[in-house]
């Protein structure tokens, strides 16, 4: 039995079906990603989970326990929120100190877990001071050592780096991670990033329109995408026809092809390499994306995008002719 | 030039604040002096204050006064502050009625609200009908306004709902967590709402002498009387409640000034 289950799940809000019969299962110690666009439910599973909004049908079990009717306050589940929800009137320690106040523990061991906590998230220092004074990356430090500290069963982010610049974000990221290895955490993560989604998590779950298009680890979920979504939104993969995999390959295809951006070989020679397909194309366009360089080529009338890492920026330029090649292992039938 | 537009914006301030200050400022000469007959007053004194203050019923008409504001104040306070507990927590989209109704006393004249109090519920049963009541709930009716968007304000720039959530998740009930986490994240904002409905109470002359008349002397009746009998008292009564007012309304800024502070520490 996996130790958390989300059997059945439905939620609507007025006729709007926003989960539809979600099945799940968590298991203990997994890093859990429910990743998706805006909109498509991962959120709302999330806060079902939390006890804040209710489930219109199905069942949740946590801990061999079903949860689906529970108040949040008696689940035992830690939260991080996206704009970190810290009480302004209250300072670090005690923001820290609230849930354990409630639940009555002694002063001396609330006093201990506030200090560790405050060490996991490196704020030592920072106990006396008020959310208003701490930067954002800091806040999200003090929330995320708010839902640690009360030993939760399960610890929820709720797109909790969003608000954060990408600098501090891997920063978190990283941080994120090791408290959950430290801890022996169950974390289930929501994002609508899939790099950040990638670097993080044990299992990913791929959320459109309310049901879950794909689960897997992230090499799985990047490497053998199930649908165009999955493939369109995980790794900016070329989704072509079969009629369009015709012109490029010169074979009959059946249904969408996908074929993810760097695994095209470009070269100024012939390619002689064993590649399955090597054809001749033309520079479109050229997009610098940091350490990637992405060109967008007409090959046999068909337009694809190609990944190359970035080793010189006169590799090709706007116009020029260039050998293509790509394995067949590279086409994923979707 | 720069420093020329300083200048200019600077004498217009100044002349505002004295057409503002004049009336009050000549309130307060001729409350000190017995006669004016001449381009400067003479003779200084300040009888017309020995005697406001040693009279009784002028500290019975404050008191009076601060009490009519206090208890519709609290009573308003207290009824908002927990119909926001019900729309923040368990119905949001009854705001905009909320909103809606709130408004309403905007658009009431100040002599048609104590006029229909009166006409509906002059015979009505107790205590209905009593005058005191009366004119706490038509207080309550007038401040209404002031203090639901001083809370609502407050309530949607400290994120109510989303400290909620947080404090549910760390083994708080809803209730608790309203009135342990978020009232006490909106007090300065309330009480700035508070003191402004309290100068605006006690600023009023109409509905009390509409609904208590003659039965019931506040400071602003006092001074009806007063005025019947000595201009210069009258001034005096006028300088006290205006200083009264202008505590109020001090207190009011200087928290005001507070959180300003403290948002831009944030």
């Amino acid at each position: 039995m996996a130790y958390i289950e989300f059997q059945n799940i439905d939620k609507f809000y007025g006729k709007n079906h926003v989960l539809k019969g979600i099945n799940l299962n968590i298991e203990k110690g997994d890093f859990v990603t429910l990743l998706g666009p805006s909109g498509c439910g991962k959120s709302t599973l999330l806060r079902c989970l939390a006890g804040l909004e209710q489930t219109s049908s199905g069942k949740i079990i946590l801990d061999k326990e079903d949860i689906t009717h529970k108040d949040p306050k008696d689940r035992n589940i830690g939260m991080v929120f996206q704009h970190y929800s810290l009480f302004p009137n209250m300072t670090v320690k005690e923001n820290l100190a609230f849930g354990l106040k409630l639940q009555k523990l002694p002063a001396a061991e609330i006093e201990k877990r506030v200090k560790d906590s405050i060490e996991m998230v490196e704020l030592i220092g920072k106990e006396d001071e008020y959310p208003a004074s701490l930067s954002g990356g800091q806040q999200q430090r003090v929330a995320l050592a708010r839902g640690i500290v009360m030993r939760p069963k399960v610890l929820l982010l709720d797109e909790p780096l969003s608000a954060i610049d990408a600098k501090l974000r891997k920063s978190l990221q990283t941080s994120i991670r090791e408290i959950h290895k430290e801890l022996g955490l169950t974390s289930v993560f929501v994002t609508h990033d899939q790099d950040e989604a990638m670097v993080m998590s044990d299992v990913i779950n791929l959320f459109h329109d309310g049901v879950i298009e794909q689960s897997g680890n992230p090499v799985d979920i990047y490497t053998k995408p199930e649908t165009s979504f999955a493939a369109g939104f995980i790794g900016n993969y070329n989704i072509l026809k079969p009629e369009e995999m015709k012109k490029l390959t010169g074979k009959e295809w059946q249904g969408d092809v996908a074929i993810r951006p760097e695994t095209f070989l470009l070269s100024n020679t012939p390619i002689t390499s064993g590649e399955s397909y090597k054809m001749q194309g033309v520079i479109l366009d050229r997009v610098t994306r940091g350490n990637v360089l992405r060109y967008k080529i007409l090959v046999n009338d068909v337009e694809v995008q190609a990944d190359l890492l970035f080793r010189s920026a006169s590799m090709y330029q706007i116009g020029d002719s260039v050998q293509v090649a790509l394995a067949n292992h590279n086409c994923v039938c979707l | 030039m720069e420093k020329k537009k300083h200048i200019g914006s600077k004498a217009i301030i100044l002349l505002v604040i004295i057409y503002l200050m004049l009336p009050l400022v000549m309130t307060l000469v001729y409350s000190l002096f017995k006669e004016w007959i001449d381009v400067v007053p003479t003779g200084f004194s300040i009888a017309a204050y020995a005697e406001l203050f040693g009279d009784s019923a002028f500290w019975m008409a404050i008191g009076r006064t601060i009490i009519i504001s206090v208890l519709p104040i609290f009573l308003c306070t207290v009824f908002v502050l927990l119909t926001m507990y019900v729309i923040v927590v368990y119905h949001p989209e009854w705001d905009r009625f909320m909103q809606i109704l709130c408004t309403i006393p905007y658009a009431i004249q100040g002599v048609i609200l104590p006029i229909c109090v009166l006409s509906l519920y002059t015979s009505a049963p107790k205590p209905f009908s009593d005058r005191m009541v009366m004119l706490v709930a038509t207080y309550m009716v007038v401040i209404l306004p002031y203090i639901y968007q001083g809370i609502k304000n407050n309530l949607t720039g400290v994120g109510a709902g989303r400290l909620i959530e947080a404090a549910q998740m760390l083994g708080a009930s809803k209730l608790f967590a309203f009135f342990r986490v978020v009232i006490p994240n909106i007090m300065s904002g309330v009480t700035v709402s508070v003191m402004l409905a309290m100068a605006i109470v006690f600023g009023d002359f109409v509905i009390i002498n509409t609904l208590a008349g003659g039965h019931f002397t506040t400071a602003q009746m006092y001074m009806y009387d007063v005025m019947k009998k000595s201009g210069q008292r009258t001034c005096a009564v006028i300088v006290v409640l205006f200083v009264v007012t202008l505590l109020i309304s001090g207190g009011a800024f200087l928290l005001q000034g507070r959180q300003g502070k403290r948002k831009e520490r944030g």
